[in-house]
């Protein structure tokens, strides 16, 4: 008995350890587009890699999915199906539904979602980011400016907000608490929202936003990938101000993009990589990370912003990160789909 | 909004005269998505590599020329389908780009140019008034034009008095890959940085806007300033509105579709 025992266990050891060292735990990483040129991608993958540096005896590697986002479901299926990773790490809120469905065909892959939401199913974790948060750290910095004594900025109180596309929560939780926030600052803001229906196509973002500033706005949140690059273009020439989403942009466009609200996605997959390889992982649940998990940020440190922003006004978003932190200031995120 | 129907129009009015002077001659050059890619890329590089912004244009235009050779080589020398050998041009620089800007930046995202290094937004108006004379000039008022248009219409004539045909098919070609090139050069300058899929498409769309302006230069720049209109106001729509702006965004291929289909009943019934 103890001889069959003994015998199962090696087959199975030997099953494990055919293509790595036994006991290895390997990740990987799926990026839905190419790490190259996307920030966030990049803080994801440096973070899964960190927490396996740290905890050794792990193997990370990374598969680019590419901007077609038809083939991501099969790019995710083969590495799930190739039976090489124990866990399969990647972000963007499309991926919960693939995590879905590849974990529903494939029975012992494990996935880690930042950046979407999805609760109860057994082997799914995924992480969503306060991004009513975000939005209102975006929308009280652009209030501040436009309200400020800044070179660029204009007596109309009037912001801008350009979004690649519409989605849900773009309608109903940024474009909704970049307005709570300038409110916040002074309630006669108006904010100018306009769709550039790509994630690409800069030369129209330029136009778009050409015509925000002529129309009265002095300061642009722009979230729309690679259109991003007109708004800094249009911004610099027709002199108004930018503001990044979700990770420091300044050197984008040094002198205009003078704030960027961050999602520091390094710290969340660091985070959930280490609890996985821990084993400490609550599978099957959803979790929101905000200011207070320090998940959620605005970048006040950078040299650029610095420059551009005078102290008071540094103090002033100072204080609302401070507030948000202690839990003083409350903004719930709204769950997707509930 | 007269100032941003001109800069969405331009561009789209460069690349169309380029893919007219080929339609003309009888090609329809489908690869200029492609060789608009290959000029933004080269005007950028030449931009970071320390040339003027006037010559960055003109080397992304020679780089343009490099792409027709190719189609010419494949479709007039070895007779290749057309179509096909347009969609590889565009799969070619779909890959070969970002293998260059792997290659030599270090990257296949964004090659941004220091402040100030881009060309102004109205500049590229100014190019498209003098490519529309000089498209209609050379076309209209020419000996080889007049020549291209025959080896689009009837090249037998051309044989019959002993003149190559596959020579202005290969000017046409030419023309159409250094306008495209030329575009996607001012695109990528007017915005300051070189990005994936900074061209969005427009070599699709100067292709409809051949055959909307009925296939001559006066009729080309009034198809691209409609759409540039459209475009104008489906972007001031959504502050104006309470439509969906993504509704909005559609409208200028919807309208577009419709001004065409009733402009060519009215005109066929005036007949």
């Amino acid at each position: 008995m103890l001889f069959l025992v003994c015998t199962v266990g090696a087959t199975l050891w030997a099953a494990g350890g055919t293509e790595t060292a036994a006991g290895t735990y390997r990740i990987g990483v799926f990026v839905p587009g190419v790490v190259d040129g996307s920030p966030t991608y990049e803080m994801m993958v440096n973070g899964v890699r960190a927490a396996a540096e740290e905890e050794g005896n792990t193997e990370v590697s990374v598969v680019e999915g590419g901007f077609n986002q038809a083939t991501w479901e099969e790019g995710v299926m083969s590495m799930a199906a190739s039976g090489r990773y124990d866990v399969i790490v990647t972000s963007n809120p499309s991926m919960p539904e693939i995590a879905l469905a590849v974990a529903e065909a494939i029975p012992d892959i494990r996935f880690i979602v930042l950046d979407g939401f999805l609760e109860g199913h057994p082997r799914i974790h995924t992480v969503l980011f306060n991004q009513r948060e975000q939005a209102y750290l975006s929308g009280f910095f652009a209030g501040l400016v436009t309200t400020s004594s800044m070179p660029k900025a204009r007596p109309e109180r009037r912001i801008g907000l350009l979004a690649g596309q519409e989605y849900p929560i773009m309608n109903e939780v940024i474009l909704t608490g970049f307005r709570e926030g300038a409110q916040a600052v002074d309630p006669g803001i108006t904010v100018d929202f306009r769709v550039l229906g790509n994630w690409f196509d800069a030369g129209k973002a330029q136009e778009i936003a050409t015509d925000m500033i002529g129309r009265g706005s002095d300061v642009i949140l722009t979230i729309a990938g690679g259109g991003n690059q007109g708004v800094v273009s249009a911004a610099r020439e027709r002199n108004a101000y930018a503001l990044w989403y979700d990770d420091a942009g300044y050197d984008e466009g040094p002198g205009v993009v003078v704030g960027s609200s961050l999602v520091r996605q390094d710290h969340a997959s660091y985070e959930s990589a280490r609890a996985a390889i821990r084993g400490r992982i609550e599978w099957g649940t959803a979790i929101i990370l905000g200011v207070a998990d320090d998940a959620v940020g605005f970048d006040t440190d950078h040299p650029e912003f610095l420059k551009a922003v005078p102290p008071e006004l540094a103090a002033e978003m100072e204080a609302l990160l401070e507030r948000l932190r202690r839990g003083e200031l409350v903004l719930e995120m709204p769950v997707p789909g509930r | 909004m007269v100032a941003q129907i001109f800069q969405s129009s331009a561009l789209l009015l460069i690349v169309a005269l380029g893919g007219l002077v080929a339609e003309r001659s009888g090609v329809l050059n489908i690869g200029l998505e492609g060789m608009m890619t290959i000029g933004a890329f080269t005007a950028v590089a030449a931009r970071v590599l320390g040339a003027s912004p006037v010559l960055a244009v003109a080397l992304a235009a020679l780089a343009g020329v490099l792409p027709a050779l190719l189609f010419a080589q494949f479709a007039l020398r070895w007779e290749a389908n057309p179509f096909i050998t347009g969609l590889a041009i565009n799969l070619l620089a779909a890959g070969a780009v970002p293998f260059m800007s792997e290659a030599f930046f270090g990257t296949r995202g964004s090659i941004r140019l220091p402040a100030g290094g881009g060309v102004p937004i109205w500049s590229v108006t100014f190019v498209a008034l003098a490519a529309a004379t000089l498209v209609w000039f050379g076309l209209e008022k020419t000996v080889p034009g007049l020549r291209l248009r025959v080896a689009g219409e009837q090249p037998e004539w051309l044989r019959a008095n002993a003149v190559g045909v596959k020579r202005y098919r290969l000017l046409g070609l030419i023309v159409s890959g250094i306008f495209a090139a030329t575009a996607g050069a001012l695109l990528a300058l007017r915005i300051g940085a070189y990005l994936p899929n900074v061209s969005a498409g427009r070599g699709w769309i100067a292709l409809v806007i051949i055959y909307l302006g009925y296939r001559t230069p006066p009729g080309l720049a009034v198809a691209a300033l409609f759409f540039g209109l459209m475009e104008a106001a489906s972007v001031r729509a959504q502050v104006m509105v309470a439509v969906p702006p993504t509704v909005l965004l559609a409208l200028p291929y919807t309208l577009t579709v419709i001004a065409f289909v009733t402009y060519s009943a009215v005109r066929r019934r005036r007949r």
